[in-house]
């Protein structure tokens, strides 16, 4: 294969190269400029958590960890997470590259409706999904039903609980992160390439693994990141597939320390939630590991033309994805949707059960769901923005000056996501209620401490998305601008903004469903005027009032749903007018 | 360039809907304005003339579903008018985490505490957190379901019953046997005290009975009880059909059945496990007089009759329960010694997780 056209540059010499370009001094103050504010907001939470977990009550001490470490079931803790968030991002990196794929470069149809529904994993509540799926392959659900017709006798083909279920289902939850990062990147590789590649005499198969994938490589370790430190931090799917079958992993553990009381709970919470960074950490240096052999290329625009005709297989390949899709997206919708219809949970799903009292409810009789909606559209608004210039910014100083500096910092960004949200929202009141000694500023008890919770946890969205659209954006670019005398302000305006403007758009994306969605932060940091829909949901639900719940998820999910449909319509019809 | 254009329009489209939240936030009332400079200039409350005044915000903490605490808050609005109550509402064990982490940092913002089960507030009471007070209301109050030094009292009664599916089940059960008994073998489900402190409670209570034990824990463990997170899960499963037979809170069981789901209370004779959903004032609470009035409040007849009407039975003699609830004078209640129960409440979920643990 041809490689002077390709050049492998690791991230240090592309710093070396930049380097004369740039004075010493303008250097130093874009790293004050990072550095700071990385430390004031990232780095002091999990200091205090740090804190707590060496505070005994004969002053500073191991203390703690020695207690936690010789207990054989932190142990085993440590290796269900392990496993569980390990081997469901495999699953999500799978899933989420074959599904990117199609959409990007294949003739496949129905390309929106699938793009809609890929999203949806990542809206449902978590407790939705789970429950949707121990419907279908629990031990009374329906496939093991069905096996059981099947064979003539009581059969358990595949039960959901335990460490196997919790493995699948978060790897079919979290794939969303790598379908949507590795979809970013893919427009962007030159098809040239890949058809140099086929004319030079290799397969379909070595194009892929040969070209496109090293050169996908950005989005597809970017996403994994992502997929492993959601698989780390996530409660709901554990909880609810380990608890029965006694399975704890650390988010769980974590939690029962937590509430477990006393004033060790919190030391010993705290010394859990190091070791679960220790364990994310670890991800995001195998993420860089990949990163090292990905290929900088020359910069290209975004091509959404089809690039490969399934043919004869293209039948095939809809059934199979609209299969998946059914199963994964829309069956566990379409379940938490007839439970909101219901007149009361358990009734059978028979037309003298249906109502539509409850989503009257939710919308015009419940108080507090309009506020809820408006504080929740604000939250996710003002998380988006200030994400999205925040975030667009730390990228592009990280991969533009790679330094050990960077890469720290880059871990302080991600372990907030990677921390269970009730641990990241405790760190938040011990930070924020008095952030230095003798200064409150007046932040806790206001909606503004869950909007700084929001960007300290869901910065990371945008930095890796971010990142995936600079590191395709060759450096020639950018000194081809400087060389024609564009200040700093026009070559962002007019040149990288433009070539950026794709990863910012799905981190922006990605960051605002999140947010909008969010519950357990919420729950703990909200206040009198501030609640957000996570908030009425959990308050729902934990009234026993699941019909109201499901109800709200529904109205949310299909809210959703409706904007992406008017999006891709508008779309759809600004390009039909451009084009004419 | 068409695309960079739709990029341009979908970045400018979110900004467009950040500005317009931000308007909406500004829009709403602020939540902390104190009223207390109106009320001064008018004269005292005509009944009770010699009291002091009662006024300015209270903070209030709680675990109660949020319409319950919404009525509360409404209805003690209408007597003190320039009480401004700031609602915290969140799982008991959330409300209990932010409790301790503003301790932690030595700033706690709650006046009152109101949440699940007394050994809670005997934890809070140990580490001094809890302001002493014994209510004039709470004399009509039985002495084992509240503080002997005022640091809390019981609010209402909540019994921990059986709930039975009804299209599954029809004979119904009359005792906690039935659980360990071959007709529910892999048919019953309970909260796990692992994630509850009412569902640690109610273990360390049977397992502290004569007649129960924790052989009665092995029992259910032979016969394949399930344990999930939360009241919510237990009833939802039960009447959703998955399992015949929970273990749960009563009142979601009563509400269940009166909307209309299959499912049905069982008291059981041996008696029942029961939680009080205390209240506390917060030693370090910036407002005394508002948060006794509230305490009062919640433990007067008005308070308690309001407590009915939301469908829980109240603590209070005299006082009637909601439809389907036992009264709290008909209740057999399960009882053990409360400090006990908070001293060994680590080593009994300890036990209980190694017993259930291991299929």
């Amino acid at each position: 294969m041809a490689s002077n056209w390709q050049t492998v540059v690791s991230e240090r010499q592309m710093g070396e190269r930049r380097k004369f370009a740039a004075s010493l001094s303008m250097d130093k103050a874009a790293t004050w400029f990072v550095l700071v504010p990385v430390a004031f907001f990232f780095v002091y939470p999990l200091w205090k958590l740090i804190v707590l977990s060496i505070q005994t009550e004969a002053g500073l001490g191991l203390h703690y960890f020695q207690e936690v470490l010789v207990n054989a079931r932190t142990w085993d803790a440590v290796g269900h997470t392990v496993l569980a968030a390990g081997i469901s991002t495999v699953i999500s990196v799978v899933v989420g590259v074959a599904l990117a794929w199609l959409c990007a470069y294949t003739d496949i149809r129905w390309k929106g409706a699938i793009h809609a529904f890929a999203l949806l994993p990542l809206l449902i509540p978590s407790y939705v999904m789970t429950l949707a799926w121990t419907q279908l392959a629990g031990p009374q659900g329906v496939l093991n039903r069905a096996a059981s017709w099947v064979m003539g006798s009581p059969v358990e083909l595949w039960n959901v609980y335990g460490l196997d279920g919790i493995i699948v289902v978060m790897g079919l939850t979290h794939y969303p992160l790598v379908y949507m990062l590795t979809l970013s990147v893919l427009y962007r590789i030159p098809k040239e390439l890949e058809w140099a590649a086929h004319s030079a005499g290799a397969s379909a198969r070595a194009v892929f693994a040969k070209v496109t994938l090293p050169l996908a490589l950005p989005g597809i370790a970017g996403g994994g990141l992502l997929a492993f430190i959601s698989g780390l931090d996530n409660f709901g799917i554990p909880a609810f597939l380990g608890i029965p079958e006694n399975i704890s992993v650390l988010s769980t553990l974590i939690y029962e320390e937590v509430i477990g009381f006393g004033p060790s709970a919190f030391a010993r919470a705290a010394v859990l939630s190091v070791l679960l960074g220790v364990i994310a950490l670890a991800g995001t240096g195998m993420q860089w590991v990949l990163l090292r052999k990905s290929r900088v290329d020359q910069t290209s625009a975004e091509d959404k033309s089809i690039r490969r005709s399934l043919g004869k297989h293209r039948l095939t390949a809809e059934v199979l994805v609209g299969g998946f899709l059914l199963v994964t997206s829309l069956l566990p919708l379409l379940s938490m949707a007839a439970t909101a219809f219901v007149k009361a949970y358990g009734l059978p799903f028979v037309p003298e059960n249906l109502t539509w009292k409850h989503f009257a409810f939710v919308m015009f009789d419940h108080a507090g769901t309009k506020g809820a909606i408006g504080n929740s559209l604000m939250l996710a608004s003002m998380t988006g923005v200030l994400c999205v210039v925040a975030g667009t910014l730390f990228a592009y100083w990280r991969i533009h000056k790679p330094s050990a500096l960077g890469k720290a910092m880059e871990g302080a960004v991600a372990l907030p996501y990677a921390l269970p949200g009730m641990v990241l929202g405790l760190a938040m009141i011990l930070t924020w209620i008095e952030p230095i000694p003798g200064w409150q500023p007046g932040i806790y008890g206001t909606v503004w401490l869950i909007m700084i919770a929001y960007v300290t946890r869901f910065l990371i969205l945008q930095v890796k998305s971010s990142t995936v659209s600079i590191m395709q954006v060759g450096k020639e670019v950018e000194e081809a601008a400087r060389i024609n005398g564009g200040r700093f302000w026009t070559r962002w305006r007019r040149i990288l903004l433009p070539l950026y403007a794709p990863g910012m758009a799905t981190g922006l994306f990605l960051v605002f469903l999140t947010a909008f969605t969010e519950l357990t932060i919420s729950s703990l940091l909200w206040s009198s005027g501030s609640e957000t829909i996570g908030v009425v949901i959990f308050s729902f639900e934990q009234a026993g009032s699941t019909t109201y719940s499901t109800a709200l998820s529904t109205l949310i999910v299909g809210a959703i749903l409706l904007v992406l449909a008017a999006g891709s319509l508008w779309k759809r019809y600004w390009q039909r007018r451009i084009e004419q | 360039m068409k695309r960079v254009l739709l990029q341009k329009w979908t970045l400018s489209l979110f900004a467009a809907v950040s500005v317009f939240g931000l308007a909406a936030c500004g829009s709403q009332p602020s939540s902390s304005t104190p009223s207390q400079p109106a009320s001064q200039s008018t004269p005292a409350a005509t009944t009770e003339p010699a009291a002091p005044k009662v006024a300015g915000t209270l903070s209030f903490y709680t675990s109660q579903p949020d319409a319950d605490a919404a009525s509360l808050i409404d209805a003690f609005s209408k007597k003190y008018p320039d009480v401004k109550v700031d609602l915290f509402r969140s799982g008991t064990e959330e409300v209990i985490s932010r409790l301790q982490a503003e301790a932690q940092a030595g700033q706690v913002k709650a006046d009152v505490l109101l949440v699940a089960d007394a050994p809670t507030f005997v934890s809070l009471k140990k580490q001094d957190l809890l302001m002493p007070y014994t209510s004039p209301e709470a004399a009509d109050i039985p002495a084992e379901w509240k503080d002997a030094d005022g640091a809390y009292t019981g609010t209402k009664v909540m019994a921990t019953v059986l709930a039975v599916n009804t299209s599954k089940v029809k004979a119904l059960p009359d005792s906690w046997k039935v659980l360990t008994s071959p007709e529910a073998a892999n048919k019953a489900i309970m909260p796990s005290p692992l994630y509850s402190g009412a569902a640690a409670y109610n273990v360390g209570v049977f397992t502290r009975q004569p007649d129960l034990g924790w052989d009665y824990i092995s029992g259910l463990k032979t016969n394949q009880m399930t344990v999930i997170k939360g009241n919510g899960a237990v009833l939802k499963s039960v009447a959703g059909g998955e399992k015949d037979y929970g273990m749960v809170v009563d009142y979601l069981v009563a509400r269940a059945k009166k909307d209309g789901s299959p499912v049905e209370i069982v008291y059981p004779k041996e008696g029942v496990p029961v939680i009080t959903e205390p209240i506390g004032i917060m030693k370090a609470t910036k407002n005394q007089e508002a948060a006794k009035a509230f305490v009062d409040f919640v433990l007067s007849e008005e308070g308690q009759k309001l407590a009915s009407g939301l469908g829980y039975t109240p603590i209070r003699k005299g006082v009637a329960a909601p439809e389907g609830l036992y009264a709290q004078d008909q209740i057999k209640a399960l009882s053990a010694n409360i400090d006990e129960l908070e001293a060994s409440r680590e080593a009994d979920k300890k036990k209980f997780g190694e017993m259930m643990g291991g299929k």
